[in-house]
């Protein structure tokens, strides 16, 4: 029996989603949170989209979040020029980080001592947390904002992407520029695999798949619409995308091969992500919510609930929620 | 046609009283540190764990009396940048993050009614 995925909707938000990230998987399972313009970044249960709670202090749209690997600090990046880093069990804020500028992305190393940002002001800034009075480490090149960096190769590089349609590596100890990639369009996303040494890199219609160390191009798949964010699942086997006409795609990575499209949001799609455990990938949108997506359609996991045609109409069958099947304009 | 997926539930939202991270969640035990540390629990005695969280109520007993009998006084706050003002202390909000405070008087005039940001706050003043 066909299923047809049931995306489950976090409302919340007031103002688009511009960015969300998930934790590791943690002995309390795996967390989420989302960046909004409305100032209010959220942390979420990852399997579920339960609320945790709300991280209260920006003074401006929050453009960029993040989550340490154990789900233990969150850091926030915003329009007020401050990065913040917080405690993502309280929810207090631990360090407001002054900036000259927005601040548009922030990346946590694996230890979760040292903080990555980037943003307006062109230049990556290095922190570190156990020493948040010293002055970070800047690195200038980019000739305009950034809107991405990441650390990877083991934290000992790092990747950033900005709107002069480059994306350049970094070696974090010499902080010299390694290499350069040029596109003729913007970039609009970037994610780094780590287990593989990939980064995905979307720039109009096309995901492009490439070697994190060497910056060789792997592969690239054209997509219907323009895209936002992609991601490639765990296992290297799916990846995911979403951009300008609201609707998520997910496509074979090996064949290219475009396998479904769910309709959903009522608004583009800023950002796309997979679950740690790849069970889920999960969405936000101009429309202001994040939406979760199952893999393998009619599993049962966290909300979702596979259910036997034997079952339908048992008597102790528990009540379900279905939700009625959207009318198709 | 395809038969959509059943889900138990829909995703629980966000509380409009609260910002979250319920301090009676497994996880909020387990990992948070309170804002002066304790001891921990393998190295203490029992006994000198039940003195500091005695301390530790005692203190917390304070705070809240202190905002109670500041309840419509006049107080002065002094904040960040050198910022003195003075208003009619009003409530507190439950995470204490806002003050409500009436008749705020800053430099630029005479706030009817405001809100006043607790991290922005180094102290509060008032006359018992």
């Amino acid at each position: 029996m066909a299923m047809r995925q049931t995306p489950l909707t976090c409302s919340g938000h007031t103002r688009p989603v511009v960015d969300l990230a998930f934790s590791g998987i943690t002995p309390y399972g795996y967390f989420l949170i989302s960046a909004c313009k409305d100032g209010k970044p959220m942390l979420r249960q990852g399997d579920t989209g339960d609320w945790i709670g709300t991280f209260l202090g920006h003074k401006g749209a929050v453009w960029g979040a993040t989550l340490n690997t154990d789900a233990t600090k969150a850091a926030t990046a915003a329009a007020d020029f401050t990065a913040k880093v917080w405690d993502a069990v309280s929810g207090d804020e631990v360090l407001s980080l002054a900036h000259k500028h927005i601040v548009k992305t922030v990346s946590f190393t694996q230890d979760s001592n040292c903080l990555l940002t980037g943003g307006n002001d062109k230049l990556l800034r290095i922190y570190d947390l156990s020493n948040p009075e010293a002055a970070p480490q800047e690195i200038a090149g980019h000739t305009s904002a950034i809107k991405k960096a990441l650390w990877c190769n083991n934290d000992k590089q790092i990747l950033s992407a900005a709107d002069d349609k480059t994306i350049r590596l970094w070696n974090r100890s010499s902080m010299e520029e390694v290499k350069t990639l040029t596109f003729d369009t913007s970039v609009s996303s970037m994610e780094y695999v780590a287990d593989g040494e990939i980064v995905v890199i979307t720039y109009g219609k096309t995901i492009a798949f490439y070697n994190a160390l060497s910056l060789e191009l792997i592969k690239t798949v054209e997509a219907p619409a323009p895209i936002n964010s992609a991601s490639l699942h765990p296992d290297k086997d799916f990846f995911v995308a979403g951009g300008e006409d609201f609707k998520l795609y997910k496509f074979d990575y090996s064949t290219k091969e475009e396998l479904e499209s769910y309709k959903g949001h009522f608004g583009p799609v800023h950002c796309v992500r997979f679950s740690p455990d790849g069970e889920l990938y999960a969405s936000g949108s101009e429309d202001g919510t994040l939406r979760l997506w199952q893999t393998a359609v009619g599993k049962t996991y966290g909300l979702w609930k596979c259910v036997l045609p034997e079952d339908l109409g048992a008597e102790n069958s528990e009540q379900l929620y279905t939700p009625t099947p959207e009318i198709k304009a | 046609m395809a038969t959509p997926v059943s889900v138990l539930r829909l995703p629980k939202g966000p509380d409009p009283n609260s910002r979250g991270f319920d301090p009676k969640s497994p996880r909020f035990i387990a990992l948070c540190r309170t804002s002066i540390s304790s001891s921990a629990a393998s190295e203490a005695d029992p006994e000198q764990l039940q003195r500091e969280q005695h301390a530790r109520s005692v203190l917390r007993e304070n705070f809240l009396r202190c905002l109670l009998s500041m309840s419509n006084k006049k107080v002065q706050f002094h904040m960040h940048e050198k910022v003195k003002v003075e208003a009619t202390f009003g409530a507190s909000d439950i995470d204490v993050l806002n003050f409500q405070v009436s008749d705020l008087h800053t430099p630029i005039g005479v706030q009817k009614e405001a809100l006043i940001r607790c991290q922005d706050v180094i102290s509060v003043t008032f006359d018992v």
